[in-house]
């Protein structure tokens, strides 16, 4: 397996019910994604797209099979191992959004760096800044509803890379937007990829195709078609470059400090 | 952990503030419950420091002497309390009396003897009067206030009587001109030498009425009826600082008295109290079993709202599981909310339980009473209230699937 794969799918089969009932989301799917890739899955409804999106994101388990995300067999792993790994490695974007109605955008934004042990205040200049990105800086106190679904979905977008994941997963984020804002938010999308993220996307869309670096069409749970329009060794990479730049950016103290700063207080107590 | 902790807090915090009269209103049922064990508890304490201070007043010097040995069971202290005949099977005698006098450092000691009989006044005559019969001693002991006339001493101890107030009003109709009068108990004739004033204490350690009471000495009994039976004998100590030795002593000249026979109690301080400390105990423990009730009722509707909230909150459960929440990390968020509610109910409690004993103060005796046990056994219960009902809708809220919950109905 090479440095680069990030994700690989060995035999991945996910069934539902049993029997007479038994039916097939995913049989024996392959597939090995390199780090920088934007893939476009595409399909008909029901062709397991999300049932895919959902086991690489570690909200759902395959029946069986392997998966293998950065050298580590995660198929069977604990679902609070699942857990850690969503908030560490993975950013999720969605067709509804999935904002929380009752918190501001700033929050919103700062939700996975609570699972990631920030400080509010990290991560509330964390989440500032995100937005600050997406033109959204001056909108931080408003609550999901009033924004438009463009902005909605920038904001989502924005929560999806507050933690600098490695692998971003979108279903469908422009299902529910109109040309123009699903323009932007592809926009958006596009120059995350070329700071090096991996982002993998189901669409409907086949205009949208333009933006990937590779279409996987799927049908009844299989590979229908790959198609990669960029050379493996042209995809973008500069990602821990990236993070740490970012990290020290946005706040004045890194994590390391704060530990520090833990630590030494702790020892002082005890003296 | 801590900082997970403290974010799981404030996430709760800022949930109860969003419904707020919701959450108001879930506080006031466990406040209730909380608050009528705070009015009980508090009354108990009272109660119990009235019957304490009712001993400091007699003096740390006081030695009593009961029939039966000391019961320690909650059944043989609800029989001894509920048992009209208790004191019949007394062995103590007059004489038994005598033999503790001449025990070193005591002042003195006197019997008592309660009986009940028919007595007349030229103008009334009223039947089962208590009457009380002791020896000069007992003035000495437990020193009752006299409002007319004196208590009876060595000379004219075999044909005097002292009244209690009420009865001096019933058998004369007065009590300005009683003294000198007299009284015919069983064809005796007697005459009135004093009369006490009326009692205000609502308890005392003889477990005698001294308002209705008759006052007379034993051996005066012991003629007119034959055979008298001591149920209590008063000891005062010459010194407080040896009470046990005394305590001792007495059980050792008894004993050696009966032939080993123990068949009596020696108490001092906390023990003389202890047949009516004992009701009250039990009492207490009773109606705060019934407010227990109550308490629990308020854990329902904590569990019931949680129980809704989780319910409202499926989708934001599913969008935080999917930024990266493990099912602990909603169960502490959820659990927390649920002992923020119960402790904040709690803390009403607390307020409103004193409220209403600061109000019952204002019209009856009991002084609110507050104690770091009873401020500690509310917060462990609210706080038990909280994870016991708390527990159930957190675990259902952390163990919800987070593909489903993002489906789920905004």
């Amino acid at each position: 397996m090479s440095e680069n794969t990030i994700i690989e799918l060995k035999g991945l089969t996910k069934k539902y019910g049993y029997g007479d009932t038994e039916s097939f989301a995913l049989k024996d799917f392959d597939l090995t994604i390199k780090r920088g890739e934007f893939i476009m899955i595409m399909g008909p409804s029901g062709c397991g797209k999300t049932t895919l999106l959902n086991i690489i994101g570690l909200l759902d388990r395959a029946t069986r099979g392997e998966y293998i995300l950065n050298g580590e067999n995660v198929a069977g792993i604990s679902s609070h191992r699942q857990a850690k790994l969503r908030a560490k490695k993975i950013g999720f974007v969605f067709q509804n959004f999935n904002l929380i109605n009752d918190l501001p955008i700033l929050e919103n934004v700062a939700l996975p760096l609570v699972y990631t042990g920030y400080s509010k205040t990290s991560r509330l200049k964390n989440a500032s800044s995100v937005l600050k990105r997406f033109h959204l800086q001056e909108r931080e106190y408003y609550l999901p509803y009033q924004l438009s679904g463009g902005q909605q979905q920038r904001v989502a977008i924005a929560r999806a890379i507050v933690g600098d994941p490695e692998i971003i997963l979108a279903d469908e984020p422009t299902g529910n937007l109109d040309s123009r804002s699903s323009h932007i938010v592809m926009e958006e999308l596009k120059g995350i990829h070329e700071e090096g993220n991996t982002i993998i996307m189901v669409t409907h869309n086949p205009t949208l195709t333009v933006y990937a670096t590779r279409v996987i069409n799927m049908l009844d749970g299989q590979i229908d078609t790959d198609v990669k329009t960029v050379a493996d060794a042209n995809l973008p990479q500069p990602i821990s470059v990236k993070i740490k730049k970012r990290k020290s950016d946005f706040s004045s103290l890194t994590d390391n400090d704060v530990k520090r700063s833990r630590r030494s207080r702790r020892s002082r107590r005890k003296k | 952990m801590a900082l997970l902790l403290r974010t799981h807090y404030k996430l709760a915090k800022t949930a109860i503030k969003e419904n707020r009269t919701r959450s108001f209103l879930t506080c006031l049922g466990i406040a209730i419950g909380v608050a009528s064990i705070i009015l009980i508890l508090s009354l108990m304490g009272s109660i119990s420091n009235l019957i304490k201070s009712e001993i400091g007043e007699i003096g740390a010097d006081l030695i009593v002497v009961r029939p039966g040995t000391t019961k320690d069971t909650v059944t043989s202290i609800v029989e001894e309390l509920t048992s009209a005949n208790s004191f019949q099977k007394s062995n103590l005698s007059a004489s038994d009396t005598d033999a503790i006098k001449k025990i070193e450092n005591i002042s003195a000691a006197a019997p008592i003897a309660i009986s009940n009989n028919t007595v007349a006044s030229e103008k009334n005559t009223f039947s089962s009067v208590s009457i009380l019969g002791t020896t000069t001693d007992f003035i000495k002991i437990e020193p009752l206030a006299m409002r007319f006339g004196s208590f009876f001493n060595e000379n004219n101890q075999e044909n005097s009587v002292v009244l209690g107030h009420t009865l001096s009003l019933a058998l004369f109709n007065t009590i300005n001109s009683t003294v000198g009068k007299t009284i015919t108990i069983m064809g005796e004739k007697f005459m009135v030498v004093g009369v006490l004033d009326e009692i205000e204490k609502s308890i005392s350690f003889d477990n005698i009425d001294f308002d209705n009471a008759l006052i007379m000495n034993i051996n005066a009994i012991d003629k007119l009826t034959g055979s008298t039976q001591v149920q209590q004998i008063n000891v005062k100590a010459a010194n407080t600082d040896s009470l046990d030795t005394i305590s001792d002593n007495i059980k050792k000249t008894l004993l050696e008295k009966k032939n080993g026979d123990q068949n009596f109690a020696v108490a001092h301080g906390d023990g003389i109290t202890h047949p009516a400390g004992s009701l009250f105990n039990i009492i207490s423990g009773m109606l705060t079993l019934v407010a227990a009730i109550s308490l629990v009722v308020g854990g329902i509707g904590v569990m019931n709202i949680m129980l809704v909230s989780v319910a409202e909150r499926t989708h934001e459960i599913g969008i935080r599981k999917a930024v990266g929440a493990s099912s602990r990390n909603i169960l502490l968020q959820f659990l927390f909310e649920a002992l923020i509610l119960s402790i904040l109910g709690g803390i009403f409690g607390l307020i409103l339980g004193y409220i209403l004993a600061f109000i019952l103060s204002t019209f009856t005796p009991f002084a609110p009473f507050i104690s770091w046990e009873i401020l500690a056994i509310t917060f462990l219960t609210t706080l038990v209230i909280g994870i016991i009902f708390g527990i159930y809708p957190a675990l259902k809220a952390a163990t919800k699937n987070p593909i489903d919950s993002l489906k789920h109905y905004q």
